[in-house]
């Protein structure tokens, strides 16, 4: 397990001066996504990389706190706040449900059944007319004021950033705490997990809990930012794929990997569609042929990611040993 | 300090365990062997809480663990190991040994303190950073064994952890066990091969189809007529697998 | 007290029409499902990029329509022994590999290849919507008294005798056999001297023959747009989990309470909310049923 502090202070650093050195609003604004996407995809890898629970149905959560923080701005004229406080509890329910189903399916079972579960919320938000407006979507009004997440760039990006280096710190107590040991049984191997004396089902459950709560604050934070939401987005298979895509690449179950996958591949959709929009539309998908490539090459050739990959290049002796004694 | 009453366990129309009772002292020794497929897994899987028996109670120190899930049944003091090795592939030899240890410790750094003992006794310490999935079978049932200590059990379930061994390996498993049993732990020993329990236990029980067809002594065991059908029925393995 | 209210013509009217819709719904779902379960049943891989397959299918036909005329029923010719070799490519290039792998790595793997095959569409062809309207999609027939097009029927009629013939297949030929063994117990299966790699690589292809032959079907009713794939495979999800994953006979009958439920569920709600219906069933399965409502193996061991 490698936590990268060195490399999660030089990152985190690096976003923290960002302002001070860079006016240019459109490069701030990726780096909000890009804290943002990390975050979400860190979340992610609460449930799918230290409990070892793969959902594919992610964009639930994300949904959710949006639509919380969206209709408590839009429609009762509250803070979006309370909102997101109110999102977190629905996830929490959500969570609990989605947990519930973890204990009884295993593997592709519960991938599949994380999926459904998405994909109702997607239809109800985009049929039910009379309070989520519809397939329309809703636009989120923009009242200035940190009470009412109306901020400028520069403090989006300190939000976006707190929000970064918390989940960071999430992931590394998930590392090194006695909860993340027993989180490592239970992705390993949840029967012996079991014998061991670990309450393997109250430990999924909470996971995936806790997972759901952080991935909805996140869909809370964005829906404010981007200022609308479109029911179609939020809730869609593409973008729990993309919660998941960032953490692989990054590297599963390492406390970097999700800021490191979400910024190489938001930077790269960033760039692709600075150069190409005018150029033919569907051309920025290029970067999903990559990434979807190189999930696959990923997933097969280097299981950890890029922090692995890193891993790998610092320590090769290392490295070297453990080979050997995977042949042995 | 284990009491099983007629402990039945059906699986569709298939018995495999019936009516089976059992009664192991503190600080004994006890092996159970018998063919393939005479419910000698079922058995542990009924102790330790992974099925829940349709008939008859689990007793555990006089408490009754019918049906509780397995993790409680561990925290009581009850742990299995399993016969085919279960290790966290990925982690390495101490944390896979200090995951048992936090089911007793609660901070990290004594967990890791515990399990490097663990880990002396068992004789894995020139591995305990290897990957658990890179070792060879004989170390990953060493290892299985001193993930389950970690847990300090009262009584501990070994699942076939001799089978599959080398002669050297053997040897040093079964030295293992005597020290864990003089130091005073109660041990529940399943092996297919009775050669090795022979040496080991000084009472054995005998499955067979489900049911306990014997008894008693090893020599005892080894001279009944249904034991010797019934081991008579598959290959000969009195002697070595 | 009112006269109990008797079934008057006009509604035994609907039920027929409800009945024959579904039958026709579910037979063109039955050969979208068969192949994702024939997958499922012998590799044990839960292939999250059959969608794909599916939707490069229907562009197959409508390129072939738009820039030949050919008409789907004769690309069908072609596009069933071309997809079972883009079958057998995706599977050396891409399945081979993680075949022994982890469930997670087997998912992602399937997950990356749906992702790529989308953005290779969408690159291509844009993300337009487009449709075909050949003859016999505006020709009307009239089955127990209810209008349907007539590419619906041809299509109803070619799936049937698709998903039969690979029933046939299997059940009777040596190579089914032996991939119906793999099915059952690859440890044995390897033992018998099978070679599971080659049995993987053939139900890879026959799976993906199926489906891309599903989408060249489906092209005259339907439109084509690089996610089209998706509403189908959700559907061929749930069918698959009814009918219990990797059981060919549950598939048949899971793809007709399917098609029961949409036509049955859009008749009394509505077309917006019969979706719903079908995810809520599907959950209420995974959790109360996980082997499928006709299953009876313990399906938790295939999921773990």
């Amino acid at each position: 397990m490698v936590a990268w502090y060195g490399g999660a202070l030089l990152l985190f650093g690096a976003a923290a001066l960002a302002p001070v050195a860079v006016r240019d609003a459109f490069l701030l604004d990726a780096l909000v996504i890009m804290l943002l996407w990390g975050a979400a995809s860190a979340a992610w890898n609460v449930a799918g990389g230290y409990a070892g629970q793969v959902s594919l149905g992610h964009a639930a959560f994300f949904g959710i706190g949006a639509y919380a923080a969206a209709l408590a701005g839009a429609r009762f004229g509250q803070s979006p706040w309370l909102g997101l406080l109110a999102g977190v509890a629905l996830s929490l329910a959500a969570g609990g449900i989605i947990g519930y189903l973890s204990n009884r399916l295993r593997g592709p079972y519960f991938a599949l059944s994380t999926i459904a579960f998405s994909q109702v919320l997607l239809i109800v938000a985009s049929r039910w007319r009379g309070f989520t407006a519809g397939s329309e979507g809703i636009p989120v009004p923009f009242r200035p004021g940190f009470w009412t997440l109306g901020l400028g760039h520069v403090a989006w990006v300190y939000l976006a950033l707190a929000v970064a280096v918390l989940y960071y710190g999430v992931q590394v107590y998930l590392e090194r705490s006695r909860v993340g040991y027993q989180l490592a049984g239970v992705r390993e191997d949840e029967d012996a997990a079991e014998a061991l004396g670990i309450a393997t089902r109250r430990l999924k459950v909470v996971a995936i809990t806790l997972s759901a709560a952080l991935t909805s604050v996140c869909g809370a934070l964005w829906a404010q930012y981007v200022g609308f939401v479109d029911p179609f987005y939020v809730f869609s298979i593409d973008l729990s794929i993309r919660f998941a895509l960032h953490t692989i690449i990054g590297g599963i179950g390492s406390a970097l990997g999700p800021y490191l996958g979400a910024i190489l591949i938001t930077a790269l959709e960033t760039y692709l569609r600075a150069t190409f929009s005018g150029v033919r539309t569907g051309f920025t998908g290029i970067y999903l042929i990559i990434y979807g490539t190189a999930l696959i090459v990923v997933v097969r050739f280097l299981p950890e990611g890029l922090t692995g990959l890193l891993a790998r290049l610092r320590r090769p002796r290392a490295a070297a040993r453990v080979a050997d004694r995977a042949h042995a | 300090m284990l009491t099983l009453e007629g402990v039945t366990r059906r699986f569709g129309g298939l018995t495999a365990v019936r009516a089976v009772e059992l009664e192991v002292a503190r600080g004994e020794l006890l092996g159970i062997i018998g063919p393939n497929g005479a419910g000698k897994t079922t058995l542990f899987n009924v102790i330790a809480g992974y099925y829940r028996p349709q008939e008859g109670r689990v007793l555990f120190e006089g408490r009754d663990v019918t049906g509780r899930p397995p993790h409680e049944i561990c925290r009581l003091g009850l742990t299995r190991t399993f016969q085919i090795v279960k290790p966290f592939g990925n982690l390495s030899v101490l944390d896979n040994v200090m995951i048992g240890s936090l089911t007793r410790v609660t901070s990290v750094r004594s967990a890791r303190a515990d399990a490097d003992r663990v880990i002396e006794v068992c004789g894995l310490a020139p591995y305990a950073g290897a990957r658990a999935r890179a070792l060879p079978i004989g170390l990953r049932k060493r290892l299985e064994v001193a993930r389950a200590l970690a847990t300090r059990p009262r009584l501990l379930l070994l699942d076939e952890v001799m089978a599959g061994l080398n002669p050297a390996e053997l040897a040093g498993m079964v030295a293992l066990i005597r020290r864990l049993h003089a130091e005073g732990l109660t041990l529940i020993v399943i092996e297919h091969i009775m050669a090795a329990m022979m040496r080991l236990a000084r009472r054995i029980v005998v499955l067979h189809h489900g049911e306990k067809i014997a008894e008693g002594t090893p020599a005892e065991v080894a001279a009944d007529r249904r034991v010797i059908d019934a081991y008579l029925g598959e290959e000969f393995v009195l002697a070595e697998a | 007290m009112d006269p109990p209210r008797r079934l008057g013509p006009a509604q035994i009217d609907a039920l027929t029409q409800l009945g024959v819709s579904t039958i026709l719904l579910g037979g063109i779902y039955a050969l979208i499902a068969v192949g994702l379960t024939l997958i499922f049943g012998i590799m044990r891989v839960v292939n999250f990029a059959h969608g794909e397959f599916l939707m490069l299918g229907m562009y197959l036909a409508f390129w072939a329509f738009t820039l030949w005329r050919l008409d789907p029923y004769v690309v069908l010719l072609v596009a069933i022994p071309l997809f079972f070799l883009v079958g057998l490519a995706s599977y050396v290039l891409v399945m081979k590999g993680v075949i022994a792998a982890s469930h997670n790595v087997q998912i992602f793997t399937t997950v990356g290849l749906s992702v790529a095959l989308q953005n290779v569409a969408l690159v291509a062809w844009t993300g337009d919507f487009r449709y075909i309207r050949p003859w016999h999609s505006s020709e009307v027939v009239r089955v127990a008294g209810t209008a349907f097009n007539l590419s619906q029927v041809v299509a109803f009629l070619i799936a049937v005798a698709l998903t039969v013939t690979l029933f046939l297949f299997m059940r009777s030929t040596h190579t089914g056999r032996v991939m119906r063994a793999t099915a059952q117990d690859r440890e044995a299966a390897t033992l018998m001297g099978i070679d599971t790699g080659k049995v993987y690589r053939l139900t890879w292809a026959i799976g993906i023959a199926a489906v891309g032959a599903a989408g060249v079907l489906v092209s005259p009713l339907y439109s084509v747009y690089p996610t089209a794939g998706l509403q189908f495979v959700l559907l061929a999800y749930v069918v698959v989990v009814l009918g219990g994953l990797g059981d060919m006979v549950g598939a048949l009958l899971g793809s007709l309470i399917v098609a029961g439920v949409e036509v049955v569920g859009s008749y009394f709600f509505g077309a917006a909310w019969k979706e719903v219906l079908y995810f809520v069933l599907f959950i209420a399965v995974l959790v109360f049923r996980p082997a499928g409502l006709f299953g009876q193996r313990g399906s938790e061991m295939l999921g773990a």
